[in-house]
């Protein structure tokens, strides 16, 4: 095997926190690096830090950070060989993985026919429940046209079904039904919808879970065959399908259990060819585990998996893309203490409205289990045109009342003047004795805050 | 009310105050809290409407950025990204040098990736006062290329 580098230039296809990430562990790997830019990014602290930096277009992500031509042309132009692609943008863009192979250039992430794979869900769910990966009771397939097979269909299934399109996500395009004589005009309206929303009526149904929590494993795989699983997170905490606070491991699910869910996944990992890192979300209730859809990219709450664990995993994907080996085993992966995420917005804190602005005091937090993954710096403007996290505090420790505790000092130390933020809105989460139970389910936040406003 | 396509002015020139206010008032209307336009040639045009808890008209402020004065210098900027050709390929007869005078439109320089070669072109009518980017130099959207001071031509 050859000891020459696949690539020594990386160019970075993101922007904010996560450009940062990449850029800090291309830098410990030695290798250079290329931050492209839309013109509102100009000022921005990774763009300032690399190696190369080319502004590509403006502002609107379309003309910019989701601009595939653009970016293949800035990549030959600025002689980068790879592409990170973060997350968001077109990290699951399966034909943009492609494409960027097709360039001769190496795609840090996994293939584009995994991530076709695992971007449909009827295709993700099939392949996954057929890699022995326990998925929802439900129609494991497209509904069928007639009306009294979707029928017997729910019926098996068990109600309260939910019904979803095919091409949806984040939450869109999805139905409740709870009665067997709302099925028909439940299925007609969301079939209508998707057509609408994702150019495609395709819908399947399957069991509602009712008060789940969101669970999830993350995997790291190389070329050599070697699939490996790092623990569970839980991201329960969630307002309107976006994840608030995560972390790791998942309170009160017993190791045992998660270990078996975990060799599932990696199992799943190895039957695909699945390349890079990876994360396997499910819903879980009663000790029940249902697959909902695997991301094929690094996320945003990557950091709690790497307090626990001690692996760099966007080092691992960048080494991974190299063409190395894993040099860890699964029996030497043990977690160690308890992380939390909390993730920082700058969003009216009731209202959840963007709040963009010029951050005029920036203090950040510190101390033994702290750690911030941020872009901002002071004088840094919050823009309008991209999502509103500015930061994540990270807190590490012994046990899940030491994290607690260590970020209730750090986010208690936190100053942000410019914009608002939702630093309170953790605060009062950490403070909820209910959380500090550990195992709240995947509605509670909502729930929480519907209260919070009424009384 | 006809479409704003058609109210909302060209910025080559700053819209009188009247027409501000007419922008303002539509946005309040319409519970807008701010626009921005800006031209392809620099100028840019914030327009704030104050929170619709003051009645609609008195909460209006317009904000309009200091007006370009008729002298100051405009731009050409690039449209994309690429190596800059300030010469008509595959000659070295420059495309916009010093002391010439270009109409609004006019290629004035290149940029060049592999194959594709993307036009600079002129965004006013006048005579070229300074060429800032450099020739073989990879630059970014939005760079200024050269400064041209308007004038008829």
């Amino acid at each position: 095997m050859s000891d020459r580098k696949r690539f020594d230039r990386v160019l970075i296809a993101n922007r904010g926190e996560i450009a940062l990430r990449i850029q800090r562990a291309c830098r410990q790997l030695g290798l250079e690096t290329v931050a492209v830019h839309s013109e509102a990014d100009a000022e921005s602290r990774h763009v300032r830090e690399a190696d190369v930096a080319l502004c590509i277009g403006p502002a609107p992500a379309g003309r910019s950070y989701l601009d595939t031509d653009a970016l293949l042309l800035a990549a030959r132009v600025t002689g980068a060989s790879a592409i990170h692609p973060g997350y968001g943008f077109l990290s699951e863009n399966a034909d943009f993985a492609d494409a960027v192979e097709a360039a001769g250039l190496t795609f840090i992430g996994p293939t584009g026919a995994s991530i076709r794979l695992m971007g449909d869900k009827i295709t993700a769910k099939r392949a996954m429940r057929d890699a022995g990966v326990p998925c929802v009771p439900g129609s494991d397939g497209p509904l069928p046209a007639s009306m009294d097979e979707v029928q017997a269909l729910a019926a098996e299934v068990g109600f309260p079904v939910i019904v979803k399109a095919s091409g949806g996500g984040g939450g869109r395009g999805m139905r409740v039904v709870w009665d067997a004589k709302d099925l028909a005009e439940a299925v007609t309206l969301t079939a209508k919808e998707a057509q609408q929303a994702f150019g495609n009526p395709t819908l399947y149904l399957e069991r509602f879970m009712q008060k789940p929590r969101h669970i999830e494993i993350q995997v790291l795989c190389d070329t050599h065959g070697t699939a490996l699983w790092l623990g569970a997170r839980d991201c329960s905490l969630q307002r309107r399908h976006q994840k608030v606070l995560e972390e790791a491991p998942a309170p009160g699910i017993p190791p045992a259990v998660i270990a078996q869910i975990g060799a599932r996944c990696a199992e799943a990992c190895r039957k695909i060819g699945y390349r890079g890192a990876g994360t396997f979300e499910f819903l879980y209730e009663d000790g029940i585990f249902a697959f909902i859809e695997m991301n094929t990219r690094v996320q945003v709450e990557h950091p709690i998996t790497e307090a626990t664990t001690g692996i760099d995993i966007v080092c691992a994907q960048l080494k991974i893309a190299q063409g190395e080996a894993l040099a860890i085993r699964q029996e030497e992966i043990v977690t160690h203490g308890h992380a939390i995420e909390c993730r920082i917005n700058a969003e009216d804190p009731f209202s959840f409205m963007p709040s963009p602005g010029t951050i005029s005091r920036w203090d950040l937090p510190g101390g033994p289990g702290i750690r911030v993954d941020t872009h901002v710096v002071d004088g840094y403007t919050v823009q309008p045109y991209y999502d509103s996290l500015i930061g994540k505090i990270i807190g590490h420790g012994a046990s899940r009342e030491e994290a607690i505790a260590r970020l209730r000092v750090a986010l208690a130390e936190m100053r942000v003047e410019g914009v608002s933020t939702n630093l309170r809105l953790h605060q009062d989460v950490l403070a909820d004795p209910r959380f500090q139970e550990g195992g709240v389910d995947i509605h509670y936040l909502e729930r929480w805050l519907a209260e919070r406003t009424t009384s | 009310m006809t479409g704003p396509s058609k109210v909302i002015p060209d910025l080559d020139t700053l819209p009188d105050i009247e027409e501000i206010g007419q922008i303002a008032t539509w946005l309040a209307e319409a519970g807008v809290e701010s626009v921005e336009l800006s031209s392809c040639v620099g100028g840019r045009l914030r327009i704030s409407v104050a929170p619709v808890s003051l009645p609609v008209g008195q909460g209006v402020i317009a904000q309009p950025v200091p007006q370009p004065a008729a002298v100051e210098l405009v731009a050409a900027k690039a449209p994309f990204f690429g190596r800059l050709c300030l010469v008509r390929p595959p000659g070295e007869d420059a495309f916009a040098p010093v002391g010439s005078t270009v109409h609004k439109g006019d290629i004035v320089a290149l940029l060049t990736l592999e194959t594709l070669q993307v036009p600079v072109t002129a965004p006013v009518d006048g005579e070229i006062v300074e060429i800032v980017g450099r020739a073989g130099d990879l630059v970014g959207y939005g760079a200024e290329i050269l400064k041209i001071r308007p004038g008829g031509v």
